[in-house]
Formats: C-alpha cells, structure tokens, sequence
C-alpha cells in the first residue's frame, strides 16, 4: 500500500504535548509543521487537496455519537467515535465527498485524553448495556496510524472496558501499532474488502486485497477479533467469479470461527455524490450500473439485482464460514426479508445478535 | 455553434455550470445536442438529467453521445406526429431504456404479464417504481355489492394464475421461472 506523505501538518498552538503531536513530528521530522495561528483556517483548494494537508488540531464537542444509518433501513445499534475526519485514501465511491464536501480538511483530534474520559463516563454510567464502538465513519480507522499512533493510546483503554467492543474499520494494511497490544477480546479489526479488480479501478491508494489479507492473518494470530465487510459490493460482468474467489480465498488465510461478523452492502451513492465522482473520476464506471433512487435518497442497484448479488455472495459466505454472522448494512426490511428469510424485530435484537456472535 | 449553445442556454435560463458543461463536449456531440435540443427544447433539469444518462450511457457502451442520439434515439427526436412534450417523453423512455436495459426487460415482462392476466375493469395491478420495495399494488374499485363479488372472484382467478406466481418470481429474483 502507497504510504501517506502530506505536503505540510497545520498544528492548532497547544496541542504539541499531545501524544498524537509528537508521533506525528517523529513521523515526518522533515515536513514543515505550521501554526494555524499564523496560517489561519485555510480553506483546501478541493477535496483531492485537502488530503495532502494535515490539521493537528483538539475536537471540541462529544467525541461519541450514534451512527446515524439511514432512513428506513434496519440499523445495527452502533456508536461511533470521530478521532479524525476525512482520509488520506481516496476512493472514488467515498461518500466524504459529498458529506465533507464543504469541510474537507483532513484532521486528526489530538486530544485523546478527552476521548477516552467520555468514552470512560458513558461506559461506566450504563454498565448493563453493551457497546459497540467504531471509528471508522468520517475516516479509516488505521490509514493514518502508523503516523499518528492512535490505536496505541485507545486499545489498552477499551480492552478493560466490560461492556464494550471497539471495531477498528479499514482498507489499508497499516497493522504494525497493534500487534504488540493484548486486545483482550474487546476490540474487533475489519476490514471492507473487494476484489482486486475493484481495488484497482475504485480505491485509490488503499491496500491490495492480498495485503488486507495478509494484514487480518497477523491480527487474528496477534489475538484480535475479525471482522470483514463486503461493502461496497459492485456488479460487473465476472463480479461473481472475483467474489467468489475473494472469499474462498479469504477464509483459506482466516479461522472463520474467530470472524465477529461479516456485512455485505451493494454500492450506494447519492445524485450530489454522483456529481462529485463525475468531476474527481470520471472514468470510474461506478455510476454507469443499473441503480435507482431509493425512498432514503440513496441510489442503489435495483432489488430484484441486488437481492440475487446478496444471495450468491451469502451462499459463497455460507459455504466457506457457515457458523459467521452475516448482516446487511443500510438495507430495507423488505430485503432483509428476501435475503435472509427473517427481519431483525427492531435495532436492538440486530446489535444483541452481533454482540452474541463475538462471544466466540 | 458555441453562440447559438450560449443563447438557448440564456434563453431558458440555465446555469452556468449547465452551459459550460454542455460547451465541455467534443464537436460532434455538442453538435447533436442541439440538434436534439431544437427538437425538443428541455428545460434545464429535463436536460441535466439527459445529459447524466448519455454520459453514463457513453462511459459504459463506449458510444458517443452523438451516435446515441443519431442512431438509437432520433426516430424519437424527429418523429414529425410528436410534439415537443411527447418527444421529450418518449426520449426519456427510450433513454431510461437504454440506461437500464435489465430493469426495463424486467419491468416491460411484468408488464407483459400483468395484461395477459385480462383483468376486467376495476382491478389494476401496479408494480412500484424501479421495483424497489419488491411488492404488487392491487385495487379494487366496485360500483355495488354484486360487482365487488365478481372482480374479488376475478381476482382471486389471477392470484392463482401462473402469470401471477411469475410476475412475484420476477420481482424477486429479476427472472421468471420455467
Ligand atoms: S477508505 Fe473509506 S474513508 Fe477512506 S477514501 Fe475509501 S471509502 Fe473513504
């Protein structure tokens, strides 16, 4: 995978005795470090650029917030942590480009301490509920960690936390900080996998499939819980060949029975994301598919198509990892319905299924 | 070329970002767009839709949009019995046929089915937009008890119908059965 280089790191004043900072300076001690102070918010030219210009910065605000799913679709009771925003990958489906769209800036909060207290509150105060925590949803979870050091700061934490599982999501293979940590079963390394063919065409600067792989193998033998989403699933001609081969040779490198979960979700976008993956890549064929405008805004492949793409790759899922809990992400009950033959009853049942299912 | 791009696009007030994109094709294309647009003069959100399913269209055949527009779509634009409003509909047909030509197969095959189960006026049968949410409208609309007796035992004879069992077989998995 192409390692993250920005041009410049824009420092807010009194952040330098964050532990993020100083990773960050041992990272790139040639890099000019810039005071914001002096530079001012400076607004990137576009997104493309925006990643090549990285804030150092504290987050003001709560640090946790309820996924937000999407309207009308079966949710998977989830919470999420922002420890940065935007990231230094660039696939051409990302939907930070229309959700970041005016506020692209990659930043990464460096006030982890402040993270950790309220994570620390909220887990203490509800002891009774169980939590599952991601970090992946206005960033990737590991792109920038071998710069930034923050899986190092927060895993020791949440590896004591009796009620909580944290899901590092990813499509880069930067695994090294986490090796050394004893996870003690409460944090869950996923990845978004596709074939290469995909990876090639679509998702700029990540890692490889075979590195993805390679990277789950290290974390499963390091002791971490696996996680993978086949999400954003793409319909091309030879799409079932590709998947097929991706997951047969997935679970031949991975014990599917130390697999937390698996999602799959077909490619969603919006009109607006649409336009910006036109403007930024507009060779990709992405948006060339059969999908529709759906009644939560979102276009995807039409039903009947999605519903057959979703039962072939469940089979071949099945077949490989027949015991793995599989879900759908952002999917209508009427699917779930066609796909699965049942329909979780309401968010809580979906969660308390996947927190079942990691009690391996 | 370019002027008379400029001034329909002034004339019917759109956006910058529409003419300029518009004036961003090649020759011919530009070309066949206003020969398309003379033709059926869209306002500026019919043509942006136009413009996003040629593009796509184009990017995934690999035809030009002036081919498209010349060859598969101008008996649509110069049909001389159409006015201006039935042109821009029936291009849009004919595009979203080409833009989703698996969809349409299927949506056209249900159709197909749907009148071949005769049903007698006052039971409709619709199926949703784009098939999304997998499932089949019924009404019915009975002038008296006695009439209501009869399109309920009609159409209790198409539930039944093989027709039926394969347009639920279409909605479900995009394919009839044997
Ligand atoms: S890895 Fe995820 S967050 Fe990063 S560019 Fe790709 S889709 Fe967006």
């Amino acid at each position: 995978m192409k390692s993250y280089r920005p041009q410049e790191i824009v420092v807010e004043p009194g952040v330098e005795e964050s532990p993020i900072y100083r990773n960050v300076k041992r990272a790139f001690p040639d890099l000019p470090f810039l005071s914001s102070a002096e530079t001012g918010v400076l607004t990137p030219p576009d997104f493309g650029a925006a990643k090549r210009r990285l804030f150092l910065q504290r987050h003001r605000g709560e640090f946790l917030k309820k996924c937000p799913g999407s309207d009308g679709q079966v949710c998977c009771n989830y919470f999420v942590i922002n420890f940065a925003s935007n990231c230094p990958m660039d696939c051409s489906y990302c939907y930070l480009q229309e959700y970041l769209g005016s506020n692209p800036a990659l930043k990464v909060f460096t006030n982890v301490g402040d993270l950790i207290a309220e994570a620390g509150e909220m887990l203490e105060k509800h002891r009774k509920f169980f939590f599952r925590i991601g970090t992946g949803e206005i960033t990737d979870s590991l792109a920038l960690d071998p710069y930034i050091g923050f899986s190092a700061e927060v895993i020791p934490f949440f590896a004591e936390q009796p009620n909580a599982l944290l899901e590092l999501k990813t499509k880069s293979d930067c695994v090294d900080g986490l090796l050394g940590i004893d996870p003690k079963e409460r944090v869950v390394v996923s990845w978004s996998m596709n074939p290469q063919r995909v990876v090639d065409a679509d998702e700029h600067d990540t890692a490889s499939l075979d590195e993805r792989i390679a990277a789950a193998k290290r974390c499963q033998a390091a002791g971490y819980k696996l996680g993978f989403h086949f999400d954003p699933m793409v319909e091309y001609d030879g799409w079932e060949q590709d998947y097929r081969n991706m997951v047969e040779r997935l679970f031949a490198a991975v014990d599917f029975r130390r697999v937390a979960w698996i999602s799959m979700g077909v490619l969603r976008t919006t009109p607006a994301l649409k336009r910006a993956m036109r403007s930024r890549f507009p060779s990709s064929r992405l948006p060339t598919g059969e999908q529709i405008l759906c009644p939560d805004g979102k276009l995807r492949y039409f039903q009947p198509l999605r519903v057959s793409m979703y039962r072939k790759m469940l089979a071949w899922i099945r077949a490989a990892a027949p015991t793995t809990f599989v879900y759908l992400c952002m999917e209508s009950r009427e699917v779930w319905e066609q796909v699965f033959g049942f329909i979780p009853a309401c968010e809580k049942e979906l969660g308390s299924r996947m927190t079942e299912s990691v009690a391996l | 070329m370019d002027q008379e791009i400029r001034s329909y696009c002034r004339s019917k007030g759109f956006h910058l970002h529409t003419e300029a994109r518009w004036l961003g094709y090649n020759e011919a294309d530009r070309s066949a767009l206003l020969e398309m647009i003379r033709e059926v003069r869209p306002g500026e959100n019919h043509f942006k839709d136009l413009l996003d399913w040629l593009d796509e269209i184009a990017l995934r055949d690999g035809t030009p949009i002036a081919t498209l527009l010349q060859k598969e779509l101008s008996g649509v634009v110069t049909d001389p019995r159409l006015g201006r409003n039935d042109k821009l509909k029936r291009l849009k047909e004919e595009l979203r046929r080409l833009r989703f030509p698996r969809l349409a197969g299927i949506e056209d095959e249900i159709h197909r089915r749907i009148r071949n189960l005769k049903l007698p006026r006052g039971i409709s049968i619709n199926v949703p937009p784009g098939l999304e949410g997998g499932g089949v409208g019924v009404k019915i609309e009975a002038t008296s008890q006695e009439h209501l007796r009869r399109l309920a035992a009609d159409a209790s004879r198409a539930i039944d119908s093989d027709e039926m069992k394969q347009i639920f077989t279409m909605l479900d998995s995009g394919t009839a059965g044997t």
